[in-house]
């Protein structure tokens, strides 16, 4: 009986971090959809929401650190990614103006980001966990290239700094692939936003090799249309 | 070391999982397709003209090297002016002088409220250069119920049936053909002629679509009687034509993507129509009650413009 009301009393703190640390976690999967909805309705409202997005990164790198890892900003970097996804895939596909090659070499490009971001989290996680890169002998005296991680709450050698958009630390192990996945992710954005803007806008051949959006002045009139449009066209494939 | 072997293997099945979905190809448009070859083209061109043509021309016109021609016309066009002397007679039709036309085409346009003088200075600028015998019609709709196209083509085919034109050409008001080889003549089978627009990136949506500018021969759309005059509002008009011309064997051809290239003129939203699958669902069955055979409206002018045959029509 002892034993029982221990473990209960046990449980209920834990559950009660459990929660709040879940809300930070899930807040950016509701939030961000909801902004980039509402940025649909007109362009003035598109601009400003952008504003809103860009001066809240702006605060956010201004404050000061948190002692505790927050995953808020690792689940903005994941349901930034996790919109766009779904927002090409979903409503621009349905357009059926993407070849199977572009749509390939997107996925191809999207595929190799996500393998060098993953490598370099789990880099930073494992020289966390292990702490290899303090060196073969624990030495308690900070030596001159080993520093304290605030937000990891840890001693890192070699740290170059802590990325909270990743929420881990980029060391010298993990920056070849923390640039990697840089180039990698520019290239994925520019190549979607490339297929995406001139499947909504009015393109233009480019000196006869690449496809550039012109106009745009119809993208906020055809909203409706093309879930609609999508169904139809299936149906008459089928 | 287990837990992270196993998310590896999570997410290399989720990535797998992915690449699998996104390889079936009906989710794509296509940027290839079947296609007439240029060295093809005249073989499958059906030569005929207007029984009642009289060409005081000595040669009839050669049309190699106007399908050989690599030329683009600039959209800008439109906001230039007709050349003078240009020889056009009072409803928009066309002889050429220098040689006698084997190929004599009706352009039918449905209209209502867009932009006609750029697409006129544009289309006759652009006729000149075929060398082809044509004369263009356009069927406004002057009521306020939804925008029938498909009934306005109908129209418009009857009266090109009347002034004896052999090949009819389907043409939208807001498509603009940016070369001229790609010439307005009847193909043996009929053709899907803007396979490849700006606007959808010039890309093919699907093998199927056979909407914008399609050219068929009068026999071949008598025999499917026409298009069907159900459709108010915007869509599947045109798929109920392709379903008519599957039912009677006949295949759609169309010339490659280079050829076939046209400039979109961005417009405002139309409304769709309600009930489009029951209609397009059932469109073989209406086929011989629907369309040329039980075609009614009131005519309310016939204008012979200078530049247009201007049909308005209450529908």
């Amino acid at each position: 009986m002892v034993s029982s009301a221990l473990t209960i009393q046990d449980i209920l703190p834990f559950r009660a971090n459990n929660k709040k640390v879940d809300m930070d976690a899930f807040l950016p999967f509701i939030v961000l959809p909801f902004l980039l909805l509402i940025a649909t309705i007109s362009r003035t409202i598109t601009i400003i929401i952008m504003v809103v997005i860009g001066m809240g990164v702006l605060y956010v790198y201004t404050r000061p650190r948190q002692k505790n890892r927050s995953p808020f900003f690792f689940s903005w970097t994941m349901s930034s990614a996790v919109t766009m996804f779904l927002v090409f895939e979903i409503i621009i596909l349905g357009l059926l103006e993407v070849t199977q090659l572009e749509n390939f070499i997107f996925l191809l490009l999207l595929a190799c980001t996500c393998y060098f971001f993953y490598k370099m989290k789990a880099i930073a996680d494992f020289e966390l966990a292990t702490g290899s890169s303090k060196g073969k002998e624990y030495s308690p005296v900070l030596t001159s290239d080993s520093y304290y991680c605030q937000v990891c709450q840890i001693e890192v050698n070699e740290r170059f700094f802590h990325s909270i958009w990743w929420d881990c630390c980029v060391l010298r192990p993990n920056y070849v692939y923390f640039l990697a996945g840089q180039i990698c992710a520019f290239a994925t954005l520019l190549f979607g936003t490339n297929l995406g803007l001139t499947t909504v806008c009015q393109p233009f051949i480019f000196y006869g090799l690449i496809l550039l959006p012109e106009d745009c002045n119809d993208a906020y009139y055809e909203f409706e249309t093309p879930v609609e449009k999508t169904c139809e066209r299936i149906k008459r494939v089928k | 070391m287990r837990c992270s072997y196993r998310k590896k293997i999570i997410y290399g099945v989720i990535t797998i999982l992915i690449f699998i979905i996104f390889s079936h190809p009906g989710l794509y448009g296509r940027s290839s397709y079947e296609f007439i070859e240029k060295h093809n083209i005249l073989k499958y061109l059906h030569e005929e003209v207007n029984v009642n043509l009289t060409s005081n021309a000595f040669t009839n016109c050669d049309y190699h090297d106007i399908i050989n021609d690599e030329t683009t016309l600039s959209p800008n066009l439109i906001e230039g002016d007709l050349v003078e002397g240009h020889g056009i007679r009072d409803g928009g039709e066309y002889i050429p002088q220098d040689c006698r036309p084997k190929f004599s085409t009706a352009i039918i346009v449905p209209y209502r409220a867009e932009q006609l003088r750029g697409f006129l200075v544009y289309m006759h600028t652009f006729f000149r250069r075929q060398r082809i015998h044509y004369r263009i019609f356009i069927i406004e709709q002057v009521d306020s119920r939804p925008f029938n196209r498909a009934k306005l083509l109908n129209i418009g085919a009857a009266a090109a049936i009347n002034a004896g034109f052999p090949c009819i050409v389907l043409h939208d008001v807001d498509l603009l053909p940016l070369r001229p080889s790609n010439l307005y003549a009847c193909t043996k089978q009929p053709r899907h002629m803007s396979s490849s627009i700006n606007k959808f990136r010039f890309v093919l949506p699907y093998l199927t679509l056979f909407g914008g500018v399609i050219s068929i021969r009068t026999s071949q759309y008598k025999m499917v009687n026409g298009m069907s005059n159900e459709y108010f509002g915007w869509g599947a008009e045109d798929d109920d034509l392709y379903s008519r011309l599957r039912a009677c064997n006949f295949k759609i051809c169309r010339f490659g993507p280079e050829i076939s290239q046209y400039h979109m003129f961005s417009h405002k939203l139309q409304r769709k129509g309600k009930l489009r699958s029951d209609l397009l669902s059932f469109a073989r069955k209406r086929m011989a009650a629907d369309g040329l055979s039980s075609l009614h409206y009131l005519e309310v002018a016939t204008v012979l413009h200078p530049l247009f045959t201007h049909i308005m029509v209450d529908l």
